[in-house]
């Protein structure tokens, strides 16, 4: 089964992405800030980041910049964010983002993106 | 070769953080080239509190990540007025970093934020907005779910709401219940809205 | 008295709060242990029902109360070689990349803290005999520090009981303890290569003579203080280490509640944090 990694500081968010994506057959775990993304990508690599931007101690632009950096495989990753200026998508995909979507986020919108970087998911 | 004991006290000999150093020093040392003899002068400085002002300006132009948490800490730990004044135009910068440091540090400063938690409720820029439900966060402050309830209900911008409910589905009591069924009411088309009124309705406990 | 219970949603609400302040998170198959330990702490703190207990101590400005919860939901036992992979970590990794760095031929600094009665200090020492061949050529400094004097004085004894040597493999147990009663006495070989001193990680004036560490351990302490005090703590030993200088935390512990000032890195046997090389 293909494996998510959703980063945002809010729970209710976390548990809102967690519950589409748990629901279409992805398996979910959940990091707190980019720090704690980084500790559990390390301890074991995800084959999607789903990345909050606004989040204490490491933000998610921060938290794909480190990623990128290290000798994991490069899975791809969503950014999520509350800001839609072109200034914020174009860092975004700078970054490393594949794809970058506008809070609230839609369940469709999300599991569009995430079929197109994963296919479909697999038991 | 094997164990040896030292001498716990290790200076630096290039080291001037063990000299004694008046405030002017250290305020003038914010700005030397040496990254280390800058995060010193910012460490030393949490011990005058007059001196928020020159930590704030220095936050604002420092970039080393180093320098800049020992800045954070000791504005944290003198926490005055002129502190939380200068985090607050913080919270309007470009910089992610900076407005999210501005963050933690104010959810720090209960008594210091509470005075002023109603403006930044209603400032015009709904980022603005966003940053201080935020700060409500981990504030310990007998108010923040009363102030939670005037968003719900008041607040136009879909985001500021939403960061206001994830927020009731841990401090909501049934004093929240009608402002989430009608914050629910209010955005029908929105499902994650939704989706966090109805986990905030679920936790409210019974009446 | 009303009996009372923890709800579903009241644990999953708890159990939310919980890992953002201190990172740990539990599991569904863990509810029973948590709600017995909250339904304890809602019958002594009088707090009548789940929702005033977490009122409480969600707000409680003093962090008290969270500090008693995490008590009661961690293991805080120190004994020998516990968490023994960071120990490998540290003879396998850590210390030949500490070494290949290394300017000048000064000897490699260790900071235990807290020391608590010292298990950890002298554990690190018979790693270091045992399992470091290069301790042939190299001279290691190790520091143990904690707030409590008495502990300390505890420490320098080097006396434990039974329980906190079960852990070691005999045949060390034979070499490097004595039998005496129901008790080990550690042997002088050890007493002798730890140097133990009292510190207090908030005070900045205790903790600036402590400079120049290459290796920091720093288990299973910070998750009982405060955001506040984690961050001086964290402060601490940024200034505590040489570039390029590693902290090892508790296995349950993350940095990521704590600060931003070290980089996240993997090595076979475990997540290490590492001060950055520039500067």
């Amino acid at each position: 089964m293909q494996r998510i990694l959703v980063i945002d500081d809010a729970a209710t968010v976390r548990l809102y992405h967690r519950s589409i994506l748990e629901a279409a057959g992805y398996a979910v775990d959940e990091a707190i800030n980019g720090v704690e993304g980084l500790e559990k990508a390390l301890r074991a690599p995800f084959d999607l980041y789903l990345v909050d931007v606004n989040m204490p101690k490491l933000d998610g632009y921060g938290f794909l910049q480190e990623l990128r950096k290290t000798e994991l495989p490069q899975a791809p990753a969503i950014m999520v964010s509350t800001e839609a200026a072109r200034s914020d998508l174009e860092r975004a995909y700078v970054a490393g983002a594949n794809f970058y979507l506008i809070k609230p986020v839609k369940p469709d919108a999300l599991l569009t993106d995430v079929r197109l970087l994963l296919g479909a998911p697999r038991p | 070769m094997a164990f040896v004991k030292p001498p716990v006290a290790q200076p630096h000999r290039d080291d001037q953080c063990l000299a004694p150093r008046d405030f002017t020093d250290l305020v003038a040392e914010l700005s030397y080239p040496n990254p280390a003899a800058r995060r010193w002068a910012a460490r030393d400085l949490a011990a005058y509190p007059e001196a928020s002002l020159a930590l704030m300006a220095c936050l604002k132009e420092e970039s080393h990540p180093s320098v800049r948490e020992a800045l954070l800490t000791s504005l944290t730990l003198i926490g005055d007025e002129v502190a939380v004044a200068g985090l607050v135009d913080c919270l309007r910068s470009e910089q992610v970093g900076l407005r999210n440091e501005a963050v933690e540090v104010m959810k720090e400063l209960p008594e210091k934020v509470a005075p002023i938690m109603e403006n930044l409720l209603a400032d015009e820029n709904p980022d603005v907005r966003i940053f201080a439900v935020n700060i409500l966060e981990s504030l310990r402050h007998p108010l923040v779910e009363r102030w939670l309830i005037d968003v719900i209900e008041r607040e136009p911008h879909v985001n500021v709401c939403g960061t206001a409910v994830d927020l009731l589905c841990e401090v909501g009591t049934p004093a929240a219940r009608e402002a989430l069924t009608r914050l629910e009411a209010r955005f029908p088309d929105e499902p994650y809205i939704q989706f966090a009124a109805e986990l905030a309705l679920k936790r409210l406990g019974e009446d | 008295m009303a009996e009372i219970t923890i709800s579903e949603e009241d644990f999953r609400k708890f159990r939310e709060f919980f890992y953002r302040k201190t990172g740990i998170q539990f599991e569904d198959s863990k509810r029973y242990f948590v709600d017995k330990r909250l339904i304890e702490r809602i019958e002594r703190t009088d707090s009548e029902c789940f929702r005033n207990y977490f009122m409480m101590l969600r707000f409680d400005t003093s962090g008290d109360e969270l500090q008693t919860l995490v008590n009661l939901m961690t293991v805080n036992e120190t004994y020998f070689f516990r968490e023994e992979y960071q120990f490998q970590c540290m003879v396998n990794s850590l210390l030949g990349e500490i070494i290949r760095h290394k300017k000048d031929s000064t000897p490699i600094r260790i900071w235990s803290v807290p020391s608590s009665s010292g298990e950890e200090a002298y554990s690190i020492v018979m790693y270091l005999l045992e399992h470091w061949p290069a301790l042939k050529e190299w001279d290691v400094e190790i520091i143990s520090s904690d707030i409590d004097t008495s502990i300390i004085r505890q420490a320098r004894r080097g006396r434990y009981s039974a329980r906190s040597v079960q852990h070691l493999p005999g045949q060390l147990l034979k070499k490097y303890f004595k039998p005496i009663g129901l008790e080990y006495q550690i042997a002088d070989e050890l007493l002798g290569a730890v140097e133990f001193t009292r510190v207090n990680l908030m005070d900045p004036v205790d903790v600036r003579a402590y400079r120049n560490f290459d290796l920091i351990f720093c288990r299973n302490l910070l998750i009982y203080f405060d955001d506040l005090s984690r961050r001086q703590a964290a402060e601490a030993f940024y200034d505590a280490l040489n570039p390029g200088g590693f902290v090892c935390l508790g296995h349950s512990e993350s940095m990521s509640r704590i600060s931003s000032l070290f980089r996240v890195r993997k090595f076979a046997e475990a997540i290490v944090h590492q001060k950055t090389r520039e500067e």
